[in-house]
């Protein structure tokens, strides 16, 4: 077993193809990353039509090289022109950019891709033990236990950085509302169809995250064309010198573990990891006072986590079918296309498959190390692409790999509309993860909802009696109040005088 | 004192409660119940089909209720901590939206691949491209690599139009 495994991981370094792919994807990546705007999700979402005609390995492979790519590539900007690449790098501006207008923005990167590689390597590793151990616990998952699972992925949404926990669970309804639209899978009824037969299976993903990701985000910078960017030179990039290591190796461990289990969280993602991961850093430091001034700590901590979450993300997607992210959102809706079915079962039918996804994510990190050293100064230079230039080529992928999938004009419509309702989402404080993460979840939570009660004759309060459910339904509870009991706590906290 | 808005980073003033700050939460509850009324038009499944599980009515308005008591407690939060107050959209954003619409009518009625070219040139000009040259170049460059790579390698087929006519003969 474990030799089939590790042959299925091998298998990836010794196909040529695969590794051009990989190697021209990690440099796609970084581009992306690094643009500010482009993040992994968008980037994602925008490239996800292009592996249509791939196998399901390599059209995977795509997706997984550049969500583990742009996610280190955000600190390109981050610290040279002190605007995150990807909302992931938001915590390494803090320390990043203030190193970098010291002059010493070559030091800053290249502690940057040491945090992140070791961070994407101990998450893929974890990723590789983990996932198969956790799909052994789902085979025994019922109806209630997913649907409970799904209940407890959606409060989880309360917690997540952008927006606040009552916006962020209503764009997850509203995402899961969008899910209904369709025939009605047990009963074949209509629903919200409005006569539009092409909407009978629903609404393609796809066109749907290529409008609240790119589109929106293509509105977001038209509102921004007039704010001016500092742009810092940068000689080269620099590894971290040995007192850099004795400073940050205990920062780099404890942000491999905090990004890890963030990203596991179902919908938590590399965001809410970077920013705990920054926060503890500076918690543990024997010098506090030195962050938010170029503290490579800062750096360290932020970075590791963001990347270790990439890995942590993987797990509830491949395991269960729950993305961990908004990202691996876009990554479940590519296994989905290429046949491939998350969930326990991906484990028995197509285990091959999902070790090669791990070796890819492996490979992915190696090479993202080597590109960031010897090319990061290149890869700055994407930041200098005008705006006026790329976005509207970003608007032409958008709708045409949105008609891409069911070449239907109908995808069209429904991008640029999701595009300006993503638009309208973010202007008002609401996040669009979650509305990805609801319309993708909503089928499951419907279904299991529907064969629970049958299961029990109609008795929904049976479900609480089970105890993996009453479990997740409970951790469901707490995952929506978590934002308000952490805020009781640093109210209480900020209100007891400290004693000597 | 004026503080950057979290989308754009633009300076705004601080706000105080306003009747249209509640606009927002009424919008939800207009939607709830559209959304409501909607779904009890669906058609009632017989109880042999539908057994101990539920109407397909049931669920969406099920959601609506709970996005209705989420909206409450979002009335709550906008009178306690009322919002900042937003300007309003540039002209380019305005008219961005503007060349959405555009092409999508002339993509239905003329040919996709002639209306791709030109809201690509129209963008970059009114995002601020002064040169013309470079404006038509990556409009006529991005629609040939975006067609060919789409055409040739994914294999899809745009739909016909004027130009699209003459390729596909």
């Amino acid at each position: 077993m474990v030799a089939d495994a590790l042959i299925s991981m091998l298998s990836v370094l010794s196909d040529p193809y695969l590794m051009g792919l990989i190697l021209i994807t990690t440099v796609g990546g970084v581009v992306i990353g690094a643009l500010p705007g482009l993040g992994a999700t968008t980037g994602a979402a925008l490239l996800l039509p292009f592996t249509l005609t791939m196998d399901p390995v390599p059209a995977i492979a795509v997706l997984t090289t550049i969500y583990v790519s742009a996610t280190f590539a955000g600190a390109i900007t981050a610290i040279l022109i002190n605007t995150p690449g990807t909302s992931a790098a938001a915590a390494t501006c803090l320390d990043g950019f203030p190193l970098a207008q010291r002059g010493e923005a070559g030091r800053a990167l290249g502690i940057a891709v040491v945090a992140s590689t070791v961070g994407g390597i101990f998450s893929v590793i974890v990723l590789s033990i983990a996932a198969p151990l956790l799909a052994r616990v789902a085979y025994e998952f019922r109806p209630p236990e997913y649907f409970a699972l799904t209940v407890f992925g959606l409060s989880m949404l309360a917690s997540i950085s952008e927006g606040g926990a009552v916006k962020n669970l209503m764009g997850g309804l509203f995402g899961v509302w969008l899910a209904t639209i369709g025939a009605d899978a047990s009963t074949g009824v209509e629903r919200f169809m409005f006569g539009n037969y092409e909407l009978y299976e629903g609404l393609n993903f796809i066109p749907v995250l290529v409008g609240l990701f790119a589109i929106s985000e293509l509105l977001v910078q038209s509102t921004t064309l007039k704010l001016a960017m500092e742009h810092i030179a940068m000689k080269a990039v620099q590894l971290p010198s040995m007192a850099d290591y004795r400073k940050i190796w205990r920062t780099v461990l404890r942000s491999c573990g905090i990004g890890t289990f963030i990203g596991i969280l179902p919908a938590e993602g590399a965001t809410v990891a970077s920013m705990i991961g920054y926060a503890e850093a500076k918690r543990w430091s024997r010098t506090p006072e030195e962050f938010g001034k170029g503290a490579v700590e800062g750096i360290a901590g932020a970075e590791t986590a963001n990347n270790a979450a990439t890995g942590g993300a993987m797990v509830p997607t491949l395991v269960l079918g729950i993305p961990g992210s908004g990202t691996t959102a876009v990554i479940l809706v590519g296994l989905m296309v290429h046949g491939l079915r998350p969930g326990p079962y991906l484990f028995t039918e197509q285990l091959d498959k999902v070790y090669a996804i791990f070796g890819t994510m492996f490979v992915a990190n190696a090479l993202f190390f080597v590109l960031g050293l010897f090319a990061a100064k290149l890869f700055a230079r994407v930041t200098l692409v005008p705006r006026n230039i790329l976005w509207p080529v970003v608007f032409a992928f958008s709708v045409l790999g949105s008609y891409a999938l069911a070449q239907s004009m109908l995808d069209v419509y429904v991008a640029l509309i999701f595009g300006v309702i993503g638009y309208l989402f973010r202007r008002f404080g609401f996040a669009v993860a979650p509305v990805a993460i609801g319309l993708i979840l909503g089928e499951m939570v419907e279904t299991n909802l529907q064969n629970s009660l049958k299961m029990f004759d109609g008795a929904w309060w049976e479900i609480g009696t089970q105890p993996l459910a009453a479990l997740f339904l409970v951790l469901a509870v707490l995952g929506i109040m978590q934002p308000y009991i952490v805020g009781w706590f640093r109210r209480r906290k900020a209100t007891v005088p400290e004693c000597d | 004192m004026m503080q950057p808005d979290d989308v754009t980073g633009r300076a705004q003033a601080p706000g105080r409660l306003r009747w249209f700050d509640l606009g927002l939460p009424g919008t939800v509850f207009v939607f709830c119940a559209a959304v409501i009324h909607l779904s009890m038009t669906f058609e009632e499944v017989p109880e042999i089909i539908v057994g101990d599980s539920m109407q397909p009515r049931v669920f969406p308005i099920f959601l609506m209720v709970v996005m209705g008591l989420l909206n409450i407690a979002l009335i709550l939060q906008i009178t306690r901590n009322p919002p900042k107050r937003l300007e309003l959209e540039p002209k380019a954003t305005w008219f961005s939206v503007v060349l959405m619409v555009a092409f999508y009518i002339l993509a239905e009625h003329v040919d996709m691949m002639l209306a791709l070219p030109a809201v690509i040139f129209c963008m970059c000009r009114l995002w601020g491209e002064t040169r013309l040259w470079v404006a038509a170049l990556t409009a006529v460059i991005t629609t040939c690599a975006i067609f060919f790579s789409f055409d040739l390698v994914l294999e899809v087929r745009f739909p016909r139009g004027v130009l699209t006519n003459i390729y596909y003969g």
